[in-house]
């Protein structure tokens, strides 16, 4: 093994007294450049956030946390309070929490079983997979949208094969319309939360195999036979070996496709009640939609930003703490 | 107690066939090593015994147990693999317990027996140290204390040392081997070090092609080879060709002894002789005396080689340092003599099959 001499690097990383070193033409090019397209729109939409609303016109920039105040209790707060808001800002954090949840539930196994095919296999799966991407939001939600609509879709054909009639004479058609997916004739998806979240799970299913995949396909093979020999059965060798050594890409998955999700639009206007949209849908109404106030929907944006950035500390303060236990 | 016994085995992948009719059975408390080069089915085996893998004929005897059916899990014999397979997320402590965790100990009771185990390896002070923090050597004696904590009926070693440096798979050949002996566990190693396998084993089982080709006690191993394969396969060997004639053997003009006659007049024949058998200008010896020259001279620290050409072709021979022969040096002439004792006669279609 070779040695290193410490002080050499020690001598490298200490500049020389008096001389300071200056950014390059090409560096402040490229700081320029990240601040420009990174910091600017967001420090933008935080300044426009505190700006006022001119009825009957635009806006104007100011200082005012009245858009802050209509967020958390209302425009007419202290008179009347409303969570409106707040409620959707609600449904965002759990459409969002239940979507990547069931998305890396679901990709899981599939990635874990196809890094057991062959290469071929595999290559071809991912190839098909990365064509999926190319689809956009809307195309998707078009496609789950007739899938899933009341008269053409899955709901027709429950009823024309008779799975309805066996739900009303088994009770369970009672229990979906409590749930909301039944209405008094037939088994319905649109509007319902089951509907929002297998859309939305639907829409990342491929970044969650995409972003899997490398962790699974470099799982040691002989730590999950080893396993086997020393008694665990299958579901004991993922939970005790496969899990615990991809956990870090897995929560990293997790926590990417949630951030995703957060700002998912046009499957939550279709598939959503309309009391249960998100805050997507309610910045997008402020900014371009009916009611145009651009620093309401600035305020929604920023909060849903932050509120995005705790949980995601949030999932990494857990993480951090399941690691440090004994 | 129980021997583990293996009743016409046989595996197929697709069209190829990487184990035929194998029957063997493993005393109980005894080490066995399954030798041979690489893809001659040795690690197919091994793992058809741990469950990893489900023969496509033949019966896993353990005693009147058939254990052919039976998942890996459910077998649970102790397995060390070739790179180890320790699990990156544990320390050493969580390694070695791991099979007890999963049988739902208790922690402090399993502690215990880890705590035994780790004494045994002599890696007591490691216990809590991360995987990755070890060296080959320690990490292999995790494998084998992770491997012996379920007390396994059969503990099984694929190619354990592999991973290891020269000097450091010399001593834990010795250490591993005195620690089965101290446990009289039944175990199975599988290696394509014969010197690995010599060191280590009551038994060896020399495999080619997916078939047995010998099995025996090292010495007999090395000094009654069964076959062209195992006498060229275990240690160094010289061949050369002949024709049995009148119950000698003809190699060109010459005509050597090999002992009693145990082939028709006729048959062609393949003729080996160990390198430290063959005599360099013994003057007693009247017989199986060849005329020789030097080609060159291989001093190999505890021994010294000599090559030589002669008119069966080139032999050589190996003298311990400090042993008889004169110092030779290339071009000297010489007589070496081949005694029929030592000498070990094959079909030459069998040198042929496995060449």
């Amino acid at each position: 093994m070779s040695s290193i001499d410490a002080s050499a690097i020690v001598q490298r990383d200490v500049p020389v007294k008096g001389s300071r070193r200056f950014p390059t033409p090409t560096q402040i090019v490229l700081w320029t450049l990240v601040l420009a397209l990174c910091v600017v729109p967001f420090v933008l939409v935080l300044v426009i956030s505190f700006g006022e609303k001119i009825e009957g016109a635009s806006w104007v920039f100011g200082f005012t946390g009245a858009n802050y105040q209509r967020f958390f209790v209302g425009a007419s707060w202290p008179e009347t309070t409303t969570f409106l808001y707040l409620n959707r800002l609600y449904y965002s954090v759990f459409y969002a929490v239940i979507a990547s949840v069931l998305a890396v539930m679901t990709a899981f196994p599939f990635t874990y079983f196809m890094t057991r095919m062959s290469r071929a296999a595999q290559s071809r799966w991912l190839v098909f997979l990365l064509a999926t991407l190319s689809l956009s939001e809307v195309f998707i939600v078009m496609g789950w949208d007739i899938l899933l609509s009341n008269r053409s879709g899955l709901p027709m054909v429950l009823r024309e094969t008779g799975v309805t009639d066996w739900l009303k004479q088994t009770g369970w058609f009672d229990v979906l319309r409590e749930w909301g997916m039944a209405n008094p004739r037939n088994v319905k998806f649109k509007t319902s939360v089951f509907a929002t979240v297998l859309t939305m799970s639907y829409l990342v299913w491929p970044y969650a195999v995409i972003l899997l995949y490398p962790a699974l396909s470099r799982l040691d093979q002989s730590t999950v036979e080893a396993a086997r020999t020393m008694g665990a059965g299958p579901w004991t060798v993922v939970r005790t070996v496969v899990l615990p050594t991809v956990r870090l890409p897995l929560i990293g998955t997790l926590f990417l496709l949630f951030v995703f999700l957060l700002g998912i639009y046009v499957s939550v206007t279709v598939f959503a009640e309309p009391a249960k949209q998100t805050l997507a849908v309610s910045v997008y109404e402020s900014v371009r939609g009916a009611t145009l106030n651009a620093p309401f929907g600035a305020a929604q944006a920023v909060i849903l930003l932050v509120t995005g950035g705790v949980c995601l500390w949030l999932g990494q303060v857990l993480v951090s703490r399941n690691r440090a236990k004994p | 107690m129980d021997n583990l016994i293996l009743h016409q085995i046989r595996k197929d992948y697709g069209k190829v066939r990487a184990v035929e009719g194998v029957d063997l059975t493993f005393a109980h408390g005894e080490l066995t090593a399954l030798l041979g080069p690489s893809g001659c089915g040795k690690t197919t085996l091994l793992r058809m015994i741990a469950g990893l893998e489900d023969p496509t004929a033949g019966k896993i005897m353990l005693g009147v147990r058939d254990l052919t059916p039976m998942a890996a899990h459910q077998r649970k014999f102790g397995m060390v693999f070739q790179n180890f397979a320790l699990f990156p997320h544990l320390n050493v402590r969580e390694n070695v317990c791991y099979a007890l965790s999963i049988a739902g100990m208790p922690k402090a009771q399993a502690h215990e027996r880890a705590g035994k185990l780790l004494d045994l390896v002599q890696l007591s002070a490691f216990a809590d140290r991360a995987i990755g923090a070890l060296s080959g050597g320690q990490r292999q004696r995790v494998a084998i204390a992770r491997a012996l904590a379920q007390e396994p009926e059969v503990f099984l070693l694929d190619e354990p040392m592999s991973a290891l440096d020269a000097n450091l798979r010399e001593a834990m050949q010795v250490e591993l081997r005195m620690l089965q002996q101290r446990l009289g566990i039944t175990t199975v190693v599988v290696t394509h070090d014969q010197r690995e396998a010599m060191t280590m084993a009551d038994n060896i089982v020399v495999m080619s092609n997916g078939r047995v080709e010998q099995i025996g006690p090292p010495q007999d191993i090395y000094h009654k080879p069964a076959n062209a394969f195992v006498a060229d396969f275990i240690g160094r060997a010289n061949f050369f060709e002949g024709v049995i004639q009148g119950g000698k053997i003809a190699c060109g003009d010459l005509t050597l002894d090999a002992g009693a006659a145990r082939f028709l007049d006729g048959s062609a024949v393949v003729v080996a002789v160990r390198p430290e058998r063959a005599v360099l200008d013994n003057t007693d010896a009247q017989a199986n005396k060849i005329p020789a020259q030097v080609t060159f001279v291989r001093d190999v620290g505890s021994t010294r080689d000599i090559h030589l050409s002669t008119p069966l072709g080139p032999i050589i021979v190996e003298y311990a340092i400090g042993e008889g022969a004169r110092k030779f040096t290339r071009g000297d002439k010489a007589q070496v003599q081949l005694p029929a004792q030592a000498l070990y006669v094959y079909p030459a279609e069998q040198r042929r099959k496995s060449a």
